[in-house]
């Protein structure tokens, strides 16, 4: 991009809500598809990875040379060209809906959509609290989901949050791996599923593996439930996010290095479980439901 | 080495061990107390400049700049973001920088503020020293929305707590605009000029949409 060439990125950008945007637009990674519609990304990665790669900076540039393994991102050309294709599927798919969600449906209706979503992926994230070794934590998810499905009809209303004062978290495999000492590896973009690496994403294949819903019955009904758990899931994700990614794309000045440096930052964070602010709502897939720096609407 | 000897090592080593523990503490007090403060004075300077009705959106804006340019480290946040690339910059390239970077930082931020009429700010649970600053968590309280927390770096600069970085869950505003301001340089084959007409157009937007 030239600057100033495309007035769209040329708004102000330095502010508090797209520090907040940023991370919130990493959470569009790791949306869940349906068990077959994820296979796609594997084919698709492997090509991508050897399609294009960054230059090396040469070693007489020591500073160049340490961005560059900060960056940690080898085959920049191609996730910039990804992430090309991902702002146009976000322009002209993703985000009209989410728009629509928004008009159509009012906001306690979303509220209890999100609630019932982010439930259904208590068993993922309980299992992350055990394999981390946090009993508190895990207890905390447990008697959440106990509540929720039993007081909170089917999920439907955080009572765990609003009569017991439990607030949720999230948790995933790729977090989980993360401490037991797997490295992240290259930075990669993926479209939809947006920013992520080889750890994250093998995280994200372990949690829908993992999650008993994956494996629970068959039939038209059950693949008809999968399927529309999976779509609500990202419509709920995207419309958390419309503001977020909204001030991104107007504001900075290249929101693909913003997005790659504010992925990293916050998954960092959540790793170390810094921070469990907002709920896990949506995020009950492990990426939250933004700070909460909008206005519910 | 003896028994005596050793046990005398060990205990020259725990009763050191027990002043460090003792100062460390009572200094990290003093600093974490003084920026705390710090971040609540100007917290309520903020909240009372954007909350105050007698005034319009643009006199309201105005007032949250000047609490900002004057609680905010913005030369030293500016030399961080662009990092490596200062000394490749001419001194006038330098110079237009600094500017820019003030405009674009002062007003976006004071048009972001502005905006949150109703709210509310409190400091949070955890402040922290690390190295050479302190972080000062808040928690900021908007109606009608989910609160959220911000933390705020501070350090002393000329013997004066100064903000240098707002961490929104673990995401720093410097690192993430680091990151951005370096690779617009570098796209533009390290021509620091680029960043420059690009932070040019964006403050002409700025105006545009406050002008509105």
């Amino acid at each position: 991009m030239r600057p100033g060439s495309d007035s769209r990125r040329s708004l102000p950008h330095l502010s508090v809500d797209v520090i907040a945007e940023g991370h919130a637009v990493m959470r569009q990674a790791r949306i869940p598809l349906t068990p077959l519609g994820r296979l796609w990304a594997v084919p698709l990665l492997a090509g991508l990875l050897l399609a294009g790669c960054a230059t090396r900076p040469p070693a007489s540039d020591p500073d160049s040379v340490a961005e560059y393994q900060q960056n940690n991102d080898p085959a920049e050309p191609t996730n910039r060209r990804l992430y090309a294709v991902h702002q146009v599927i976000d322009q002209y798919a993703l985000r009209p809906v989410a728009v629509g969600y928004r008009a159509v449906v009012p906001q306690p209706v979303r509220s209890g959509i999100r609630n019932v979503l982010g439930n259904l992926r208590t068993p993922v994230i309980l299992v992350n609290d055990m394999l981390q070794g946090e009993p508190r934590r895990a207890g905390d998810t447990l008697g959440r989901f106990v509540i929720n499905s039993t007081l909170g009809v089917g999920g439907i209303f955080d009572v765990a949050r609003s009569q017991f004062g439990v607030a949720g978290h999230a948790e995933d495999y790729g977090q989980t791996l993360a401490r037991w000492g797997v490295g992240e590896g290259p930075y990669l973009f993926i479209p939809v599923l947006g920013p992520s690496n080889p750890r994250d994403l093998v995280g994200f294949g372990l949690g829908i593996l993992s999650d008993p819903l994956t494996w629970f019955g068959q039939g038209a009904v059950v693949n008809g439930l999968t399927w529309g758990r999976s779509g609500a899931t990202v419509v709920d994700t995207r419309e958390s996010l419309i503001e977020a990614i909204d001030n991104v794309n107007a504001t900075s000045l290249d929101s693909y290095s913003t997005l790659r440096s504010a992925y990293r930052q916050r998954r960092n964070a959540e790793i170390r479980n810094e921070g469990d602010v907002g709920s896990p709502a949506a995020g009950g897939t492990g990426f939250g439901v933004g700070t909460g720096a909008y206005e519910r609407r | 080495m003896n028994a005596i000897e050793r046990r005398g090592l060990i205990g020259a080593a725990l009763t050191l061990t027990a002043i460090a523990g003792l100062a460390r503490p009572a200094l990290a007090q003093a600093d974490i107390g003084r920026a705390a403060n710090f971040i609540q004075t100007t917290g309520q300077e903020m909240v009372a400049a954007v909350n105050d009705q007698s005034r319009d959106v643009a006199a309201r804006r105005q007032r949250v700049a000047a609490i900002l340019r004057r609680a905010v480290d913005v030369d030293g946040v500016g030399r961080f973001i662009i990092g490596r690339w200062w000394r490749q910059a001419s001194a006038q390239e330098q110079q237009e920088y600094q500017k820019l970077f003030e405009e674009t930082l002062i007003r976006n931020l004071s048009s972001r503020f502005g905006e949150y009429q109703g709210v509310r700010f409190s400091l949070g649970r955890s402040q922290q020293r690390t190295e050479d600053d302190v972080l000062v968590n808040t928690v900021i309280e908007r109606p009608n929305m989910a609160p959220f927390s911000l933390d705020w770096r501070v350090a002393e600069i000329g013997g004066q707590p100064k903000i240098v970085d707002v961490i929104a869950e673990g995401t720093s505003l410097r690192l993430t605009q680091r990151s951005e301001y370096s690779s617009v340089i570098q796209r533009n084959n390290g021509s620091v000029g680029a960043l420059l007409q690009a932070m040019r157009g964006q403050i002409q937007q700025m105006a545009a949409r406050e002008g509105r």
